[in-house]
């Protein structure tokens, strides 16, 4: 079931949750939605869901026109953010909820909704936790049994709120693997909503980066990290330092001393993005491309080192390299180095920050 | 989360550990729970003891006799018929308003909360006198009443009304501070699975608030059954047709007929007694309830 959003407009107030916004989500997909908070990513699912009313714009199912459909009519599985489970109904009821409300010529027989709940929870792998409510669940137990009670009605696209968003750190980072399989398996169309970089780029198909109730990009996850559209697509999908810089003859150059060689038809100032680990520490000067920078704290902990350092103009800068070549180069704080980029990114139309 | 932890959480208030720190010497502690006793003890029991005794003063025979006598047993009957009509109007007029109030926002809504107060913060004869100047014969409405032939004031409806008056806040006050902090996303979830609005009220909507909602009701009856002030303003005290239980001892005491006011009065002491009893093992189910341990473990923050 492909999932086209035309021209959606939401105000809330004052406030402009969406501004014109178009979406194009072919069938089958996982897709995230990917943004800061009040970007509308949320507010935008929910249209699609049928919660919430655009003020102008058209939603569509597999071309048809549903924008006037009420979330009950529209068969959209719904996964909230802080699962808003039936409190009063133990997992199994949970699951069965969609079935049994069901008109009754509609309705699947009592041995046939048994045995969908059944298959859904070996799915959701909680086959003996049935009788269990969902306060005596843990949090990502719980999350799973709203992934299932959603399912169960077969739903037509599959949308996830914050899905993973209040879980610790370890029972998301498997949820979200489960989640990718389970898509995999079933195919059904999916939308999640994220603030997480790193949980959009690593689950999804394609990843719609949004910022203050627009669209910036849309892509697959290393099209839109490797090719950033916008600064802002660049800044919120990784860390980075900004420089000033200045483009002269297609050459840029940060502040004004080290000379990247990187061709731009910009000339003048603008601003220079750089990951932190596309700067390389030396110890020794690197003809003109370089520039220097005192270490003020090192970070060894995890798979990378991060070093914190300030540059000869004074400012922060970022970089990480590999436990290898920290050990390599035995650096110690309030130890003077060379900083090289290897790797820069200029975008176009846009003046010094 | 396991299991005992679940449990644990049942009550976190109830369960918040007294520290050393935040607890007083046993002079104190018995000083302050002493100036409780002695209190409850003279107004509370001592009261409450002198009202059996007195009903009970002749022997049971005069004291069922004194229930039996058909002007008392008129008073049972039109309290038992108030409160039976006062009380379903307030259940619905309470989730109505409770669910608005928690569900929507609107202008005026802040209005309307203090609107439903009001029959708290007005005196009772107050909420009585506007019936009448609203209803009575020389009121806004008396001459159309008349004509029709409808009697309010002095009669049966008069009761009702006034009734329903006084104790319309009871359960709408119970639900809403419920409503608001169960918020909307369960009733999301039903729509989007396919529920119908009866389907969502009774099947989620209603389960969850079915505690606070009894709660209410239980309060609402025993102030329907016990209202003096607005009824007696509405009423007329008219023996056997228009006199409730309370406005009937009233009558009893004024006639130093002390046996029979204080038999009657018994009635309303036991309802009382009832009331607190159903409350308290209310209170005690709610928290043995999978939704109190919801509520409790929500309360935590998230798992």
């Amino acid at each position: 079931m492909s999932i086209e959003a035309v021209g959606i407009t939401k105000r809330f107030g004052p406030f402009t949750a969406l501004d014109n916004v178009d979406l194009n989500i072919p069938s089958g997909e996982l897709v995230a939605l990917l943004g800061p908070s009040g970007s509308g990513k949320t507010t935008l699912l929910r249209i699609i869901a049928g919660l919430e009313f655009a003020d102008s714009g058209t939603v569509r199912f597999n071309g048809s026109d549903i924008t006037d459909q009420s979330a009950r009519e529209r068969r959209v599985g719904f996964v909230f953010q802080h699962y808003a489970l039936f409190r009063h109904m133990t997992v199994f009821e949970n699951i069965a909820f969609g079935l049994r409300v069901r008109p009754r010529s509609l309705r699947p027989a009592k041995s046939g909704i048994d045995r969908k709940v059944k298959d859904l929870l070996s799915l959701i792998q909680l086959e003996n936790l049935s009788h269990r409510y969902p306060a005596q669940l843990s949090g990502g137990q719980r999350q799973r049994v709203a992934l299932a009670r959603a399912l169960a009605v077969e739903p037509r696209v599959l949308l996830l709120d914050e899905p993973f968003g209040a879980l610790d750190a370890k029972v998301r980072l498997e949820l979200r693997r489960w989640l990718r399989q389970l898509h995999d398996e079933i195919h059904i169309t999916s939308v999640f909503v994220t603030h997480d970089q790193e949980e959009a780029l690593e689950v999804a198909d394609r990843v719609v980066v949004m910022n203050q109730g627009r669209i910036e990009q849309v892509g697959a996850p290393d099209e839109v990290y490797n090719y950033p559209a916008t600064p802002f697509v660049y800044r919120f999908l990784g860390n980075v330092n900004l420089f000033h810089g200045r483009i002269d003859e297609g050459q840029a150059y940060l502040h004004d001393a080290v000379d990247q060689g990187r061709g731009t038809n910009l000339e003048g100032n603008t601003t220079v993005y750089v990951r932190p680990h596309w700067l390389e520490i030396r110890r020794q000067p690197n003809d003109e491309n370089h520039f220097r920078a005192t270490i003020k704290h090192i970070n060894s902990a995890g798979p990378l080192v991060k070093v914190e350092a300030v540059s000869e103009w004074g400012s922060p800068v970022h970089i990480e390299l590999s436990q290898e070549r920290f050990r390599d180069l035995q650096l110690t704080r309030n130890e003077a180095v060379f900083v090289t980029p290897k790797e820069v990114k200029v975008f176009d139309d846009e003046p010094a920050a | 989360m396991s299991m005992a932890t679940a449990v644990s959480l049942r009550n976190p208030a109830a369960l918040a550990p007294r520290t050393a720190a935040t607890s007083e010497g046993p002079l104190v502690r018995w000083l302050l729970t002493g100036i409780v006793a002695v209190f409850l003890g003279l107004f509370l029991v001592l009261p409450l003891m002198m009202v059996f005794a007195s009903a009970l003063a002749k022997g049971v025979a005069v004291y069922v006799a004194s229930l039996r006598e058909p002007e008392a047993w008129a008073a049972i009957r039109l309290t038992l018929l108030a409160a039976a009509i006062a009380v379903p109007a307030n259940v619905v007029f309470g989730l109505a308003a409770a669910w608005a109030i928690g569900k929507f926002d609107f202008f005026g809504k802040s209005i309307l909360i203090t609107l439903i107060d009001l029959p708290f913060a007005v005196s009772p004869v107050v909420s009585g006198l506007v019936y009448v100047l609203l209803f009575g014969l020389q009121g806004v409405l008396g001459p159309c009443l008349a004509a029709h032939d409808l009697k309010i004031i002095f009669a049966v409806p008069g009761i009702v009304l006034a009734t329903i008056f006084v104790t319309f806040p009871f359960v709408a006050r119970e639900l809403i501070p419920l409503i608001q902090a169960q918020g909307n996303e369960e009733e999301e979830a039903a729509l989007t699975l396919g529920a119908s609005g009866w389907q969502t009220f009774f099947r989620v909507t209603l389960p969850n608030i079915k505690w606070g909602l009894l709660y209410g009701v239980i309060l609402c009856n025993a102030r329907a059954m016990g209202e003096f002030g607005a009824v007696s303003v509405v009423s007329g005290h008219i023996r056997g047709r228009t006199n409730t239980v309370p406005l009937h001892i009233e009558i009893l005491y004024n006639e130093y007929q002390f046996v029979p006011a204080f038999a009657v009065a018994s009635l309303l002491a036991l309802l009382a007694l009832l009331t607190l009893f159903i409350k308290s093992a209310i209170e005690w189910r709610s928290k043995q309830q999978p939704a109190g341990l919801e509520a409790a473990a929500n309360q935590e923050g998230p798992a």
